[in-house]
């Protein structure tokens, strides 16, 4: 049986996307603009401005808005155009618009869902120290039994593992593993991982061949 | 004195790779551009002369006539005036850059391969091609992840050097061969760092945001 579907997709590590950056993510199958203004405040966009279908996660952001790469057509937060380079006197009409998803940050990571979303977001209460994000040319749950059954690899055995919704926990070396679930493709999955508490950033570096060794062996299914 | 002279096309990556390393560096250079299409210029016997190879870009600073990129960057960073933070002075800080720039010379060509091949439609079969270059992408992810937990933010070290200017074309290009920048946030991360240098600038498919 598949898992449920969520209302909520992880989609980054929140400390990944900085003020003032946009990036493309996919969020059930559909090309989405994540991009934070300068104030912090994080933005999901359907991946392609009105004007020339051109992705708005290879544009730029300017304060409060997001500019298009191709011609410049500017978008504030609400998705709504309100300048146009090329006729800068113009009073945008309010039709050119930019459908919106809804983005939030919690528990470490970047959620994006379709709508408003609904259901609640992961609230750990513990502090989260980020690891990294996993992206591999593999089925999402292809990954997750290997990741549930084995951890990451050479680390020992995992204690326990549980799904919470999109997230799936695990303990392994002493810490307790938190991953963001993040299907990219019908053969591509993303792991946002994070581990409770305070983990040292030496600690965390060391880590980082045992990830790059998982994605080898989830890609030679092996 | 004399500027050095830059051999130069603007499509190139290497070309690019070397003007980035001048702007960055501060150091002035007077660009002769080469006509390499249609007119293959560099296959023309008074580039040959210069530059018996045959290739792009080409570096002349007086009786200095470099022909090997790594060597124009090391060149550029060590007689400009804001160059030399690109050059560890240290031993260990020396040896990762030498690596890391060893990388960007071998592994990472595989990108400068997929884009010409991309975009100059050569008829070479793209596909071992983007493997490689999604491999050498893999690498300095993994890396740029590691050094960005433990708080430095280039591929050697906190500071940008050689290595990292080195590096930088490739992943700015990518899309151009249609490896699109989704899977490399660390990568992603560590661009933003190198656009923000004193310096920095800009080629065909490199946007410039204005």
């Amino acid at each position: 049986m598949p898992p449920p579907p969520v209302a909520w997709t992880p989609v980054a590590l929140a400390a990944d996307l900085q003020p003032g950056a946009a990036a493309g993510v996919v969020v059930d199958g559909a090309e989405v603009a994540i991009w934070r203004d300068t104030a912090g405040t994080p933005h999901a966009w359907e991946d392609r401005c009105p004007h020339r279908g051109m992705k708005l996660s290879f544009g730029f952001v300017r304060g409060e808005r997001l500019a298009c790469l191709y011609h410049g057509w500017e978008y504030d937060g609400g998705g709504q155009c309100r300048y146009i380079p090329a006729h800068p006197d113009l009073d945008v009409p309010a039709s050119i618009c930019v459908n919106r998803y809804s983005a939030a940050d919690a528990a470490g990571l970047l959620w994006v869902a379709s709508g408003t979303g609904s259901g609640d977001l992961p609230d750990p209460g513990d502090p989260l120290s980020p690891l990294r994000s996993l992206f591999i040319d593999a089925p999402l749950g292809e990954v997750l039994n290997r990741l549930a059954a084995d951890g990451l690899p050479g680390l020992g055995p995992v204690v326990e593992s549980a799904e919470d919704g999109p997230l799936l926990n695990f303990d392994q070396a002493g810490h307790r593993f938190v991953v963001g679930r993040h299907p990219t493709g019908p053969s591509g999955t993303a792991l946002h991982i994070l581990l409770k508490g305070e983990v040292s950033a030496e600690a965390r570096a060391a880590m980082i061949p045992a990830t790059a060794e998982l994605r080898r062996l989830a890609e030679a299914g092996r | 004195m004399t500027r050095p002279v830059l051999w130069n096309y603007d499509l190139d990556d290497a070309s690019y790779t070397v003007r980035l390393m001048a702007s960055l560096a501060g150091v002035d250079v007077d660009l002769r551009a080469v006509d390499v299409y249609p007119g293959a210029e560099h296959h023309s016997p008074g580039y040959l002369a210069r530059h018996p190879l045959g290739r792009v870009p080409l570096l002349e600073d007086g009786v200095v006539q470099l022909r090997q990129v790594p060597a124009m960057l090391t060149h550029l960073a060590r007689t400009g005036p804001r160059g030399t933070g690109f050059l560890p002075a240290d031993p260990v800080g020396t040896a990762a850059v030498e690596d890391w720039l060893a990388f960007a010379f071998r592994d990472w060509l595989a990108l400068s391969a997929a884009r010409s091949a991309s975009i100059f439609g050569d008829g070479v079969d793209l596909d071992p091609l983007r493997a490689a270059a999604i491999a050498a992408l893999r690498v300095a992810e993994d890396r740029l992840v590691a050094q960005s937990l433990l708080g430095s933010g280039f591929v050697a070290g906190s500071a940008a050097s050689v290595a990292d200017i080195a590096l930088f074309p490739g992943f700015a290009l990518s899309r151009d061969s249609n490896i699109d920048h989704d899977a490399f946030p660390a990568l992603r991360n560590w661009a933003r760092r190198i656009r923000a240098l004193e310096g920095f600038v800009t080629m065909p498919g490199i946007p410039d945001y204005h």
